[in-house]
């Protein structure tokens, strides 16, 4: 059966109090995920309060002030800073989302923050992505072709540039690969060692699209398997959860549509 | 295909497992297929139904005995049935995680609404041979 409850060593406890340094006008409670593989302990929330007048406007600020100023073993991932790269996904205030996108004032009372929901986790906000990567992999998403290559990079029409990238740039192309969507689909909770999810179904869309690319029968193939794609019941929680407002939903709908087309 | 616990796999050959069953597309029109046709049949089945009421059983025998009752209400069976079938597979496939017992399930279920839905038209038919004029 599908499991629905966490193990015991699972259950989160209440766990330690960091009031602030200095208090001020702006005062607000962080609840973060702890979890370390190197003791026996379960999985705590430790509650931070952070002067707001002290750090940057951003969920990341305010976990980097924490790192950098009360607790320097608090583990998450981050780099671009900017929603670019796609390290620094979580679930804030029960949504996921990346934490340098997300204003701290758009969270009413305690910001409460877990890894990305459903993966095993390495450490603290780090959860173990192995097997999104894999499936990343298994899809092949590089560019297949038979035609021999040319002296030149192989050219694409504008109108066909934007079915990548789309006219607003939320197209395809855009996914930063930040696992939000995947790990917010209940059938990738279920099945997520089976089902693609939303994630790398977009991206096999990405390259189903691509007029360059000459693998597209190979691809819809691959993909038409009671498990890989039909996991997906259009339950719409991916293209709610996008931060970069993407559409996987609609990516799986034309996936769904282009197997009904092959049919004749 | 069962991988010990002992066996030292890596993440790719896991999420590739045994490969694309190359079906599902088929199972998934014909879900659309039977949901759309059900609109229509469902609706007649209610008016049916409420223009029914406090008759005897002779009038209901006859009613269902004319061609046109008894051959929707056929398809009525079988079309739900048939829906319900595809449907509670989903349901399966999803939670149950494991291959036996799914499998055991699957296999199980099918038989049971291809049963009842025989049943159903067995007794259609014999009202409808039998009471028709
Ligand atoms: S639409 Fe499909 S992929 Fe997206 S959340 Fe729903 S089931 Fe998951
Ligand atoms: S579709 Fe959106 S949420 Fe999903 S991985 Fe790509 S950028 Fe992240
Ligand atoms: S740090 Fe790169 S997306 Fe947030």
């Amino acid at each position: 059966m599908a499991q629905f409850t966490l193990p015991k060593n699972s259950k989160v406890q209440k766990g330690n109090h960091f009031p602030a340094e200095n208090q001020g006008e702006n005062m607000k409670n962080f609840k973060l995920y702890r979890w370390s593989p190197d003791d026996e302990d379960n999985p705590r929330y430790d509650d931070f309060e952070i002067n707001l007048d002290e750090c940057g406007p951003m969920v990341l600020d305010a976990i980097i002030h924490v790192k950098d100023k009360v607790d320097s073993t608090l583990t998450f991932r981050r780099s671009c800073r900017e929603g670019i790269c796609g390290s620094c996904a979580m679930n804030i205030d029960g949504r996921n989302t990346l934490a340098c996108l997300k204003p701290i004032n758009e969270v009413k009372g305690d910001v409460k923050i877990t890894p990305l929901p459903h993966l095993p986790v390495v450490k603290d906000l780090v959860p173990d992505l192995s097997v999104p990567y894999a499936q990343l992999a298994s899809i092949q998403p590089w560019m297949k072709t038979e035609t021999e290559a040319p002296t030149r990079e192989r050219l694409q029409s504008p109108e066909d540039a934007e079915k990548l990238n789309g006219s607003d740039g939320k197209g395809p192309a855009g996914c930063i690969l930040c696992f939000c969507c995947s790990t917010s689909c209940p059938s990738y909770w279920w099945n997520g060692d089976k089902f693609l999810g939303p994630a790398i179904l977009l991206n096999a869309w990405r390259w189903i699209i691509d007029s360059r690319d000459e693998a597209t029968g190979e691809r819809l193939d691959e993909l038409e398997d009671p498990f890989k794609l039909y996991r997906c019941h259009t339950i719409m929680n991916c293209t709610n959860s996008c931060p970069k407002d993407l559409n996987p939903a609609k990516a799986i709908a034309e996936v769904k549509k282009l197997m009904v087309q092959k049919q004749g | 295909m069962k991988q010990n616990n002992h066996s030292i796999i890596s993440d790719v050959k896991k999420v590739k497992g045994l490969g694309s069953a190359h079906h599902g597309n088929g199972h998934w029109m014909a879900q659309r297929i039977t949901a759309i046709a059900s609109i229509p049949l469902v609706l007649w089945a209610v008016y049916s139904v409420f223009n029914l009421q406090g008759v005897s059983y002779l009038e209901f025998t006859a009613w269902l005995a004319s061609p046109l009752n008894a051959i929707l209400a056929i398809l009525f069976v079988l079309n739900t049935f048939y829906h319900a079938s595809l449907g509670t597979q989903v349901i399966v496939e999803d939670y149950i995680a494991n291959f036996v017992f799914r499998k055991i399930k699957l296999i199980a279920q099918k038989l049971f609404f291809i049963a009842l839905g025989v049943a159903v038209i067995f007794s259609i038919l014999k009202i409808a041979f039998t009471m028709g004029i």
